[in-house]
């Protein structure tokens, strides 16, 4: 009988052991008016799995402010993943004037809501900084055909099914729409003839192998392969050449006439109607974050381009970006 | 030699005390969380991570790598004891772990699931030491085809869990693969079946099925006797040890399974939970005595456990040699490595040859710490089954809820959960079997992608699906696991009708 009760004790410890576990960072404390803030933990979400860019960008911003000292106070990350983190969205709009949750997100904010996935957009978030860009990379296994962009793009001109794209995102999201929006500027007509494969994790694997043609993906997910050799890049996104070494070789697609960029930014967050005092303890944070060394050194190891931008430009970019994506959703019938 | 003099540096760095401190920590925290349904191995390290952040990058991988295998080591311990499987790894460790437990052999198949899961765990470590990079080199050339032809083999197995009752069996396995379609099509980016609810857009987790069919089915089962009493409550428990034939009997699964969950493992995308279930169907199909198989084969307990384990060493080749993450525990650790100032690729083992022979060597150390560490704590462990059920399935029910709530925070889930659950005890109340359904949860949303995938790049021939070697032979597994359990029932018959 003795046994029983010890079990049953112990078991007890473990379960409340887990929900101490899962539960971590869910406490919802509301601001209580007065001007200490920082107060109490923050509660910092990446709206994707851990392991992804969200959560990468997420902790390392944490990582950084910790080791700093601009932050004194805890900031726990927690994951809050699914539907391309359209149900973090969703559930920030329970938490309207939260001065305690600080997110991430990317260039996903804005498509999942012009293709359908879900009805919030980046107008239901407090924009409070971009922080950095990664951009479109167009890899090819090492001994493909095609030796620059142009090449590969005459081929789908030729023939619109000669050429298969493998992304890691489901078709309409970021990895077809960069490519699309590069297919458009060099004049290809028919973009939704165009074989986009969608794979759930990544399309590295497939391309290194020749199942597919090329591989439309960030570029701080294939630095490691392009700097072995083992994957060709046919071009980046972005308006100048960017990062050291190998990559710095890796030409723009406008320097190859394509008269188009692509940026994947990505910009730190607060709940819809956070508090004025919040905002702006958090504007002047992150702008002196994004100048100390180890935040550039932290840029450097993962490929990040600085991209700063404080909460007000942030806005005015977020408002031209979504006009371009409803362009190129329009013209494959997504929008 | 370069490799063995790379290999002895990394045991320096292994062995360093504060490197043994952390690969045990690691280890046993590993065993705890896998234990525990829902969190597995991925949590696990992600639960770690701020953790990691100061020690060094080799102490941190050493530290994750403990929480992974010491995962496997804990997954299958619920599933033995309360038919509660930890994660997708060790659902297959209840087919016949659980029905041991039944009859009184707790002690037999925790111990076999310790023995087996070490041997499998430095087997597929010794492999990796020689062949990492061939393996890696050689798991490239899965495309969308062959990834297809694997999981319809792995489905096939189906065929063989549902002898006496193959309709049954199969509108199951269907049931299986409608749950499997619902969430975003990534090859359309249409939502299917998700009924306007969001959450329902990333699909349902595997996870939330097997928990709720196997835990909340075996709890909403026992309800009505459970005021009855202490049927199942066993009062006296022997040594966590095997007798001479049971190691017999394991032996030859084990060892045979280790090599095909180290190279399944390897597979990016595969994992440990489709190694286990295709060793637990090698072994019935090899096997002299399939009808004991869920019934209480040790064997069906042994070759499974060996193939997790040593799935988990294969899934780290992806990641060392390329920068894929094989399974989403090592995109955690990917994750990890980045954060710590790593770049995962090719070039890691050039680079930073101490922290990757560091972590290879550590994986030696861990695996026998754990398999010492486990031994002990299985027979404590067993001493669960001396709860009488009215105290133990509420926890069990508990368990299940707050797993279920980490594997995705969502509350969701929960619904999911007891709809799944009383599905379960409804399909148990009518004989229709449980784990044709659950095999086509796993397989079914891969496997259709693939076809899809392979049918976009062929321009809509077929013929990509019989193109390459790795294809034909794979099919040709299919045909035979589909035809030989059939064929044999026929025999069986013809002979019975003779007699």
């Amino acid at each position: 009988m003795k046994n029983e009760k010890v079990f049953s004790f112990i078991l007890t410890l473990i379960l409340v052991f887990t929900m101490g576990l899962t539960a971590e960072g869910q406490k919802d404390a509301s601001a209580d008016g007065s001007v200490r803030y920082p107060k109490g933990n923050f509660d910092f979400v990446a709206p994707g799995g851990a392991g992804g860019g969200w959560d990468l960008t997420i902790r390392t911003t944490a990582k950084v402010l910790k080791d700093t000292g601009l932050v004194k106070v805890p900031m726990p990350v927690r994951n809050n993943p699914g539907a391309g983190g359209s149900v973090h969205l969703t559930s920030l709009q329970e938490k309207k004037g939260s001065d305690k949750i600080i997110t991430v997100y990317s260039s996903p904010l804005i498509l999942t809501q012009l293709n359908g996935t879900t009805d919030y957009g980046y107008k239901d978030v407090t924009p409070l900084a971009c922080l950095i860009a990664d951009y479109a990379v167009f890899v090819v296994a090492a001994d493909s055909p095609y030796k620059t962009m142009n090449d590969l793009l005459d081929a789908l001109k030729n023939d619109i099914k000669s050429v298969k794209i493998g992304g890691a995102s489901s078709v309409g999201s970021m990895d077809h729409i960069q490519f699309l929006m590069m297919a458009k500027a060099a004049g290809i007509e028919n973009l939704d003839e165009i074989d986009y494969i969608s794979f759930d994790d990544s399309a590295t694997a497939q391309v290194l192998g020749g199942h597919i043609d090329m591989f439309s993906t960030g570029l701080s997910e294939v630095l490691g392969l392009i700097n072995s050799g083992d994957l060709r890049a046919l071009a980046q996104s972005a308006d100048h050449r960017v990062g050291t070494g190998v990559v710095a070789q890796i030409p723009s697609c406008v320097e190859q006439g394509i008269d188009e960029t692509f940026v994947n930014w990505r910009g730190i967050f607060g709940a819809p109607d956070m508090p004025e005092y919040a905002v702006e303890y958090w504007r002047k944070t992150l702008a002196e974050m994004v100048k100390t060394p180890e935040w550039l050194d932290a840029c450097i190891t993962n490929g990040w381009d600085d991209a700063y931008l404080d909460a007000p430009d942030f806005d005015v970019f977020l408002a031209k970006v979504n006009e371009n994506y409803k362009t190129i959703l329009t013209d494959i019938g997504m929008y | 030699m370069e490799t063995l003099s790379f290999l002895l540096d990394g045991f320096m760095v292994a062995l360093t005390p504060m490197n043994l401190v952390w690969v045990t920590i690691g280890g046993f925290l590993g065993t705890i969380i896998g234990m525990l349904p829902g969190l597995g191995p991925a949590t696990g390290v992600a639960v770690l991570l701020p953790l990691t952040f100061s020690m060094g990058p080799t102490a941190a991988l050493i530290t994750m790598g403990g929480v992974y295998y010491g995962a496997m080591y804990g997954g299958s311990r619920a599933s033995i004891l309360i038919n509660t499987p930890g994660d997708g790894a060790a659902v297959a460790a209840t087919f016949d772990g659980y029905p041991m437990t039944l009859k009184g052999r707790a002690e037999s198949a925790l111990a076999v699931s310790a023995i087996a899961s070490f041997i499998g765990g430095v087997f597929a470590t010794i492999c990796m030491v020689a062949i990492a990079i061939p393996v890696a080199r050689f798991a490239l050339k899965f495309g969308p085809a062959e990834y297809f032809m694997l999981f319809l083999f792995a489905l096939s197995a189906t065929a063989s869990m549902t002898e006496g009752n193959r309709l049954r069996g199969f509108i199951a396995t269907i049931l299986g693969l409608m749950i499997a379609t619902v969430g975003i099509d990534g090859q359309s980016g249409v939502s299917r079946f998700t009924m306007g609810i969001l959450e329902l857009q990333s699909g349902i987790d595997f996870l939330i099925v097997i928990i709720a069919v196997y835990a909340l089915g075996e709890v909403f089962k026992s309800f009505k006797n459970i005021d009855t009493g202490n049927v199942n409550v066993q009062k006296k428990f022997g040594k966590i040890w095997l007798s001479k034939e049971e190691w017999k009997r394991s032996v030859w699964p084990i060892l045979r399974s280790a090599p095909l969950g180290f190279f399944v493992g390897a597979l990016p995308g595969a994992g440990g939970t489709m190694a286990s279930l295709m060793s637990y169907n090698n072994e019935k199909q090899l096997s002299k005595h399939p009808e004991e198989f869920g019934e209480g084969a040790i064997e069906g307990l042994a070759a499974p456990e060996s193939a997790n384990n040593a799935a988990s060493v294969g899934a780290m080749i992806p990641m060392l040699t390329l920068g894929i993450p094989g399974s989403g525990t090592t995109a955690v650790m990917m994750g990890a490595l980045l954060l710590l100032g790593l770049q995962p690729g090719p070039m890691l083992f050039q680079q930073q040859p101490l922290i990757v022979w560091g972590l290879i060597a550590s994986m030696f150390v861990g695996n026998i710490i754990l398999a010492v560490m486990n031994i002990p704590l299985a027979g404590l462990l067993v001493r669960v089954l001396s709860v009488p059920p009215k105290i133990l399935y509420p926890i069990v029910l508990g368990l299940a809820f707050v797993g279920a709530y980490a594997i995705s925070y969502s509350v969701m889930d929960f619904y999911l959960l007891v709809l799944f659950g009383l599905l379960g005890y409804f399909m148990s109340k009518t004989k229709f079997p449980a784990t044709p359904m659950i095999l086509a949860v796993i397989v079914g949303n891969n496997m259709e992608q693939s076809f899809r995938r392979a049918y976009k790049i062929s321009d809509g021939d077929i013929g990509i699906f019989f193109g390459s070697p790795i294809c034909l032979i794979l099919f040709s597994l299919t045909v035979v696991s589909i035809v030989y359990p059939l064929a044999k029932g026929l025999l069986k018959k013809k002979a019975s009708a003779v007699a």
